[in-house]
């Protein structure tokens, strides 16, 4: 007879890579970010309207994941910043081995900051830790205020979540306060920023908040 | 579909765990999932024969424990499970209460035989 009792968390293998993609970061002292949400949410035009303005001052590169094709990649090739895309063919959600593959011929430039663009899935790439320091969702109001309820693991725990197309508010039946109050129950200390790429609206913010968490990083590796 | 990732993992571990305390064939995989991690059962179970086939756990029943998210209300202290649509608390009305648990997703123990030949615990109920 044998019962053996044990607890271990079913992806400690991805874990365990995840662990040393983020000690990678640490020892270059770069700041991941990990951008998840829904096909279609705006992930990309996200990163197309805040790359130019963070490439102000900080040195980015991206990671960026899709299922097929290359488009997204040479979308943010076009910022002048490097970028390396990681195809899963087929494959629903990245994992911390696959980014470590990417991150080889990322890691040839000196960065401060790398933006993993996720799968667009709203459910599976939240299950796989990469390395990154902090998770950003992207929930836009052409999905639904109901998606909070629906993909709770999305925002549960995150650090932002940018609630994008505002633009098309009026045009939709997206009740902003429940899909936030929903957010602040699952996340009560979540950034949650609206914006739009296509105006321009809340852009600023985005950018600013990763500037000041790259910021605060990079002051605590200086200190003594 | 990330019940196939969940499954390989799962039997990765269980086999690691196996190898570990001796054991040659293992009859049983307990887990705990929670449902945040919205994970299919049926489709769950079909990985798992895939993934099994061939290995020492090819004869293995995978026994599931659910879990569940929770809301601790702020206000009156009233501790709640998620309903269908409505989140704000069932005493008092209140909408600021937090979110608790149901994200498990972890593997809690394996049965076996040991390499003597010896039987594992009884049918997981």
């Amino acid at each position: 007879m044998m019962e053996i009792k044990v607890l271990r968390n079913v992806f400690e293998k991805n874990d365990r890579a995840a662990e040393q993609n983020r000690e990678l970061f640490d020892r270059r002292h770069i700041t991941c970010i990990n951008l998840l949400g829904g096909a279609g949410s705006g992930k990309t035009a996200m990163l197309e309207s805040i790359v130019p303005i963070l490439s102000q001052s900080l040195r980015v590169g991206v990671l960026e994941g899709d299922l097929a094709t290359t488009r997204d990649a040479e979308r943010i090739a076009a910022l002048n910043v490097p970028v390396v895309q990681l195809l899963t063919n087929g494959g629903c959600h990245l994992n911390a081995t696959l980014v470590q593959h990417g991150l080889e011929a990322l890691m040839q430039h000196e960065l401060d900051l790398v933006i993993i663009e996720n799968v667009g899935n709203p459910i599976c790439p939240a299950n796989f830790d990469l390395g990154e320091h902090l998770r950003m969702s992207v929930l836009s109001v052409t999905e639904g205020d109901d998606k909070p309820q629906k993909y709770p693991l999305l925002f549960k725990a995150v650090q932002a979540v940018l609630i994008t197309k505002c633009d098309l508010l009026p045009f939709v039946d997206f009740d902003i306060e429940r899909a936030k109050a929903d957010i602040r129950r699952l996340n009560p200390t979540a950034a949650i920023l609206r914006t739009s790429s296509q105006r321009g609206i809340g852009i600023e913010d985005v950018a600013d908040w990763l500037r000041q968490i790259v910021n605060e990083r990079q002051s605590l590796v200086a200190a003594p | 579909m990330h019940e196939f990732a969940i499954a390989r993992s799962l039997v990765d571990a269980a086999i690691d765990v196996a190898r570990n305390a001796g054991v040659s064939r293992i009859t049983r995989i307990r887990c705990r999932i929670g449902d945040l991690q919205q994970v299919d059962g049926d489709l769950l179970g079909d990985a798992f024969s895939a993934v099994c086939d061939g290995t020492v756990c090819e004869a293995a029943d995978l026994c599931i424990e659910r879990t569940h998210m929770a809301f601790d209300c702020e206000r009156c202290g009233t501790t709640f499970l998620v309903g269908e649509w409505d989140w704000s608390c069932p005493g008092c009305g209140e909408s600021g209460s937090h979110a608790r648990g149901g994200d498990e997703l972890e593997l809690i123990g394996i049965d076996g035989e040991l390499n003597d030949g010896n039987q594992s615990a009884p049918k997981c109920v």
